[in-house]
């Protein structure tokens, strides 16, 4: 299972000439040609990285059991490197305002959106590390919705990265998405006692904040997690998505973006406002619900399939694994290529 | 004004009954007893009890280490209130 030297290297240098010249070169093509050159080449990566696609296949089977089929799990599994692809053409196409994006996203619910700023209390979209998270939120912010996020960026955070390799993921990834943000990510961290405040400060100006709420909590949360049902057992999660609604008063809304069977067009979900009044664990149950069943309608696109250590640490499969450093990948492909050769 | 925080945070906050009665210089955080959800809910309670706003900037763990802290910049917060008032 374990690559040789020479194979991370050689994919990892693989990665960086993606992101760094193809990518951007790809994003500028038709899009039906770009995306299809990007579906390609994740097709190369599914069948070169057997170790990953391996492990893909048999954290699927754990967590979903016998709810996938061998061959939809293949199918899933496939999707997963192609869709890595993808997004990063999607980061790509962020350019001029996003428009070269806008063209392949559709939004549905936007008008829930709206009426949840006219009531001036802002909302909270309520994600999860499920697609192009990122850049669907640039597409929001693009559309005239004043959005700010609250996350890490993964490469901020992971020790063993140079700062070579930091500068690399800011150049190529953070940069192009943090323009189209209202305000800079919220980050937390230990010691950052600021986040929820900050969060609630851009809710009072009226302005949607966005939570991913499925990232493994950090040594400092384990306090604060809630054992909720998701997927097939049950995760620990922060349910800090629904504390910050009930002291500001903004209303939750569920957001997943959605990629269609083209590869390039895609479709972003706003729910309705999910109930938070009442008690904070039940009401957090309804936001883990509404991501366990975005993850079962299209499981390739949900990040963490990749790491048995994160699905460890969400306590989704039994523990035994190291705990990751900072359990937020920016995107996938971020984890795939510098990162893990740090590691 | 020391009184009421001091209750606010002991009724609110504090999970380890070992931790009672709290006196006005423990350290809030050490103590793991504010956290950034906690201090959203201090600072919406300080901005209505006292009829003060906590700016973006003044989110420091100095001005929220202890109740005597918490005092200490709500008190310059109503200081600089009453001066912006008068003149």
């Amino acid at each position: 299972m374990g690559d040789s030297r020479a194979e991370k290297l050689l994919r990892n240098l693989e990665g960086v000439i993606y992101w760094a010249a193809a990518a951007p070169v790809l994003a500028r093509l038709p899009a039906a040609l770009g995306y299809r050159v990007a579906c390609w080449r994740g097709d190369w990566l599914y069948r070169r990285q057997a170790g990953k696609r391996a492990e893909l296949a048999r954290n699927l089977r754990q967590v979903l059991g016998s709810e996938l089929g061998r061959t939809a799990a293949r199918q899933v599994t496939r999707d997963w490197f192609r869709f890595a692809s993808c997004e990063v053409l999607d980061v790509m196409r962020l350019r001029h305002r996003a428009r070269p994006l806008r063209r392949l996203v559709e939004i549905q619910g936007r008008e829930h959106l709206e009426a949840a700023l006219a009531a001036g209390k802002g909302a909270i979209l309520c994600c999860a590390h499920f697609g192009s998270y990122n850049s669907a939120f640039s597409v929001l912010h693009t559309s005239g919705f004043p959005v700010t996020t609250i996350g890490r960026w993964q490469y901020k955070y992971t020790a063993s990265l140079s700062s070579a390799e930091r500068r690399f993921w800011d150049l190529v990834l953070a940069r192009r998405v943090r323009r189209h943000r209202q305000r800079p990510n919220i980050e937390p961290w230990p010691g950052r006692l600021e986040v929820a405040a900050l969060a609630a400060s851009a809710l009072r100006a009226n302005e949607v904040v966005t939570i991913s709420i499925d990232a493994p909590p950090l040594d400092s949360d384990e306090a604060r997690t809630v054992n909720v049902p998701f997927l097939n057992g049950k995760a620990g999660l922060v349910p800090g998505v629904v504390t910050l609604a009930q002291v500001t008063g903004a209303p939750v809304l569920m957001s997943f973006l959605y990629r269609s069977s083209d590869y390039r067009h895609q479709v972003l979900e706003i729910s309705a406002p999910v109930p938070v009044a009442g008690e904070t664990v039940t009401a957090f149950e309804r936001c883990a619900d509404g991501v366990s069943a975005a993850i079962r309608r299209s499981p390739a696109h949900w990040a963490y399939w990749a790491s048995l250590a994160d699905l460890a640490c969400l306590g989704l499969v039994p523990s035994g694994q190291d705990r990751p450093a900072a359990a937020i990948p920016a995107v996938r492909p971020a984890l795939d290529s510098l990162a893990q050769a740090a590691r | 004004m020391e009184t009421v925080i001091n209750e606010y945070i002991s009724r609110e906050f504090v999970r380890d009954p070992a931790l009672l009665p709290l006196a006005d210089d423990t350290s809030l955080l050490e103590a793991g007893i504010l956290d950034s959800l906690s201090l959203l809910r201090m600072v919406v309670f300080l901005e209505e009890r006292f009829g003060i706003a906590v700016g973006d900037a003044d989110l420091l763990p100095d001005n929220f280490a202890s109740v005597d802290a918490i005092c200490g910049y709500v008190r310059a917060r109503q200081a600089g209130k009453q001066e912006a008032a008068h003149g």
